[in-house]
């Protein structure tokens, strides 16, 4: 018998899983013209997003500790939902436009968005595990879901073969943490984290299980799928994949990090062995990101470079082993969420049906054709340089702080390096767009729906840039909650 | 009696081979093939380390892993089919439109 | 020698050197067909391991399932009568290159390590009632979960291999 309390805890779980099934008896019962499926999923998205904001909170624990419900994993739910949410208004037009306007789109979006909720509410190891697949197998359908693209397809199976590399890689690390630790559970691994922290197989597993990782978070060294399934991925699908997925990725190392975190915190600085790792990592990401990224000239090619720059910076908070700096992935995932959602948003309703528009040339003289998508996508743009004043800037910010407080200073330096590069290929973008002359001078139609969801995601992000340190103090309280 | 170590080197072993054929091999199908090896390997080590710790979780995750190696087996065969349909191969160095 | 042991290097060469082959034959269908010994030999191991249930699990969901749905997707994707379905190596030297220092490390800390548990075998946990009951209590979500998983695949799997007109 399942208690009442655990259904409650476990309410968006239940809310979006009965979603799922919901949609899928409107898409058969209704005509698949109408757009009955989207709107439906998109409310229950919204709805999950305020539901879980406004028990912030609360804590709560469910089937037997497999989840637990604290201020982060609510956050968490918040941002993919939202996420989701946007990418539904996003895909209304998006997917008519390229002609594959199938209800199991939005049943997809709602299945990967379980599968990143269980993610984020693990307390074991199973549960990530699952909620992994789960989310994995839906980014599978869905970077492949404009079926009759070559692109689409070849971006699809890229993705299937590198991801299914990727879970062999956890799975087998897994095994080895299973081995030395015998559970599954973290809190049990928090209360032996003294002995299993010298244990070289769990050492071991733990490295395999986050070079697994590295893939969702689309980190060096599994970078090399995230290029070509960016720019092969429908568009919409890539605003997704690249936000949604980020957060979850870094949600599950977060999880599986805590007990090591805490212990940190407990005794200073003695529990840094992942330090290295992570630190590596986090550089190499950086500087191939911004490096690479200097090169490109499609659009979705260059922002998926920058984004494995970005799941660098977020490497530095996390290498950092402490609790300020885990609250500065978390804005950094908040803030990073909403950029590239806007960017990608604006880019699919840019996007024409022949795949025009993606070229980076194609954005000169934007301005005089659509002077509202030119203003927004400056904003994002300079958001995703970290220029101040916007909330890329503190995420960076934070981020650094907590490495430079951890005695990493370099690691900061490296960050600020990478950061000066990155510059360079989002202001060419701008500089374009408002200082040259394009031969297209047509007036872009923008959908409204598509227009709403960059609008919302503007306003977001305008609030949290006006605010940061009461942002920053949300989720530091939260996080504190969590332990 | 066989001692662990044994199932787990072979378990090893597998694994190793798993990934030298993702990373040499050109064929998708052959590719996963190789992707099914390592999952394998990683199930063997579970059981290994289950009935030696008298421990049944690690049996009860064998389970969960064949069910989703299922569910990706028939989403990477439709995927590998969707492919074949525009292209006429499966071959990963001739499916070059993106850089690989 | 014990008929344990010798039955362990049995399931040990039919296993390695089948998936040897997997690696490295040129033909689709011959790797197929080594995948199944491998397979088989795994299964052999889980029940020298004494876990049968899990043993006839590997039987019925790899080589009934996953193995059939490998060599359907074969026979649709190569002509079986062409030469076609031979298939070359890619990017050789840096993958093993790669792998060799992953395989040095993984394989020297399992040596090098020394494992609590003693020799003798314990008394061999009750496969099939230890796991039902632990899927009916304590990870019923997951069971629950894996429906979806399931589920899902087979919506996805439908939508992208369905037939191109609309």
């Amino acid at each position: 018998m399942i208690p009442v309390q655990d259904l409650f805890a476990s309410a968006p779980l239940l809310i979006i899983g009965g979603s799922i099934l919901i949609a899928l008896i409107l898409e058969m019962v209704f005509d698949s013209q109408s757009s009955i499926v989207a709107w439906f999923s998109g409310s229950a998205l919204l709805f999950t997003a305020y539901w879980s904001l406004y028990h912030l909170y609360d804590r709560g624990f469910a089937f037997n500790n497999m989840i637990s419900i604290s201020g982060r994993t609510q956050l968490l739910f918040f941002i993919v939902n939202f996420a989701a949410a946007v990418v539904v208004m996003f895909s209304m037009d998006y997917i008519k436009k390229i002609q594959t306007n199938y209800g199991e789109f939005y049943i997809l979006l709602l299945s990967a968005v379980l599968g990143m909720m269980l993610i984020a509410a693990a307390r074991d190891m199973v549960i990530v595990f699952i909620g992994l697949e789960q989310m994995s197998i839906c980014f599978y359908v869905l970077a492949g879901f404009r079926r009759k693209n070559i692109k689409s397809n070849e971006s699809a199976i890229k993705y299937f073969l590198l991801g299914s590399f990727a879970t062999g890689f956890i799975v087998y690390g897994m095994a080895l943490l299973y081995g030395a630790s015998q559970t599954f559970s973290i809190p049990e691994y928090l209360a032996h984290v003294e002995t299993l922290k010298s244990n070289p197989i769990f050492l071991l597993g733990s490295l395999l299980f986050v070079i697994g990782f590295t893939f969702k978070i689309a980190a060096v060294p599994f970078h090399m799928w995230v290029p070509d399934v960016y720019q092969g991925a429908p568009t919409n699908v890539t605003a997704f994949m690249s936000t949604a997925g980020k957060v979850s990725g870094f949600a599950a190392l977060i999880t599986f990090l805590s007990p090591f975190i805490d212990y940190s915190a407990r005794t200073t600085g003695s529990a840094k062995f992942f330090m290295p790792f992570l630190a590596t990592l986090s550089v190499l990401s950086m500087l191939y990101g911004a490096i690479v990224a200097l090169s490109q000239s499609d659009v979705k090619r260059m922002l998926a470079y920058s984004s494995i720059a970005h799941a660098g910076y977020m490497l530095i908070g996390l290498s950092a082993l402490s609790y300020e700096g885990v609250d500065g992935v978390l804005f950094y995932l908040v803030a990073y969420t909403l950029m590239n959602l806007g960017a990608f948003g604006i880019i699919s309703i840019l996007e024409t049906q022949d795949e025009k528009m993606l070229k980076i040339e194609d954005f000169a003289g934007l301005s005089s054709r659509s002077p509202l998508l030119a203003a927004f996508l400056a904003v994002f743009l300079f958001a995703l340089a970290g220029l101040p004043p916007f909330a890329g800037f503190f995420g960076k910010y934070f981020v650094f702080v907590s490495a430079v407080e951890n005695g990493m200073t370099w690691l900061a330096i490296v960050g600020v390096i990478s950061s000066v590069i990155s510059v360079y290929f989002y202001l060419r973008i701008i500089v374009l767009m408002y200082f040259s002359k394009g031969e297209n001078t047509e007036v872009v139609s923008v959908p409204k729906s598509a227009l709403l969801g960059v609008f919302v995601v503007f306003i977001m992000f305008v609030i949290m840039s006006a605010f940061p340190q009461k942002f920053e103090g949300i989720i530091h309280t939260i996080g504190l909650l969590t332990y | 009696m066989i001692p662990l170590p044994y199932y787990l080197l072979i378990s090893a072993f597998m694994f190793i081979m798993g990934v030298i054929g993702v990373l040499t091999r050109k064929n998708a199908i052959i590719v996963f093939m190789s992707i099914e090896l390592m999952l394998n390997a990683a199930n063997l080590s579970f059981v290994a380390f289950s009935s030696f710790l008298g421990n049944i979780y690690g049996q009860l995750f064998v389970f969960f892993v064949m069910a989703v190696a299922a569910a990706e087996a028939a989403v990477g065969l439709a995927i590998i089919i969707s492919i074949f349909r525009n292209k006429a191969t499966v071959n990963l160095d001739e499916i070059n439109l993106l850089k690989w | 020698m014990d008929l344990y042991l010798i039955l362990f290097y049995f399931f040990a060469i039919i296993t390695l050197v089948s998936a040897f082959f997997v690696v490295t034959t040129r033909n689709v269908i011959y790797a197929a067909f080594n995948l199944m010994l491998t397979l088989f030999g795994v299964a052999g191991f889980y029940v020298l391991l004494g876990a049968d249930f899990i043993a006839i699990v590997q039987l019925i969901v790899y080589v009934g399932g996953i193995l059939i749905l490998l060599i359907f997707g074969v026979m649709l994707t190569n002509k079986i009568t062409d030469t076609d379905i031979k298939s070359g190596f890619l990017n050789r030297v840096p993958g093993l290159l790669i792998v060799g220092t992953f395989a040095g490390i993984l394989i020297g800390t399992l040596l090098k390590s020394t494992w609590r548990i003693a020799a003798p075998l314990p008394p061999p946990v009750a496969g099939l009632v230890g796991i039902g009951n632990l899927l009916m209590t304590e990870y019923t979500l997951i069971f629950e979960i894996l429906g979806a998983v399931l589920l899902i695949a087979l919506i996805g799997a439908a939508s992208i291999a369905r037939k191109q007109s609309n």
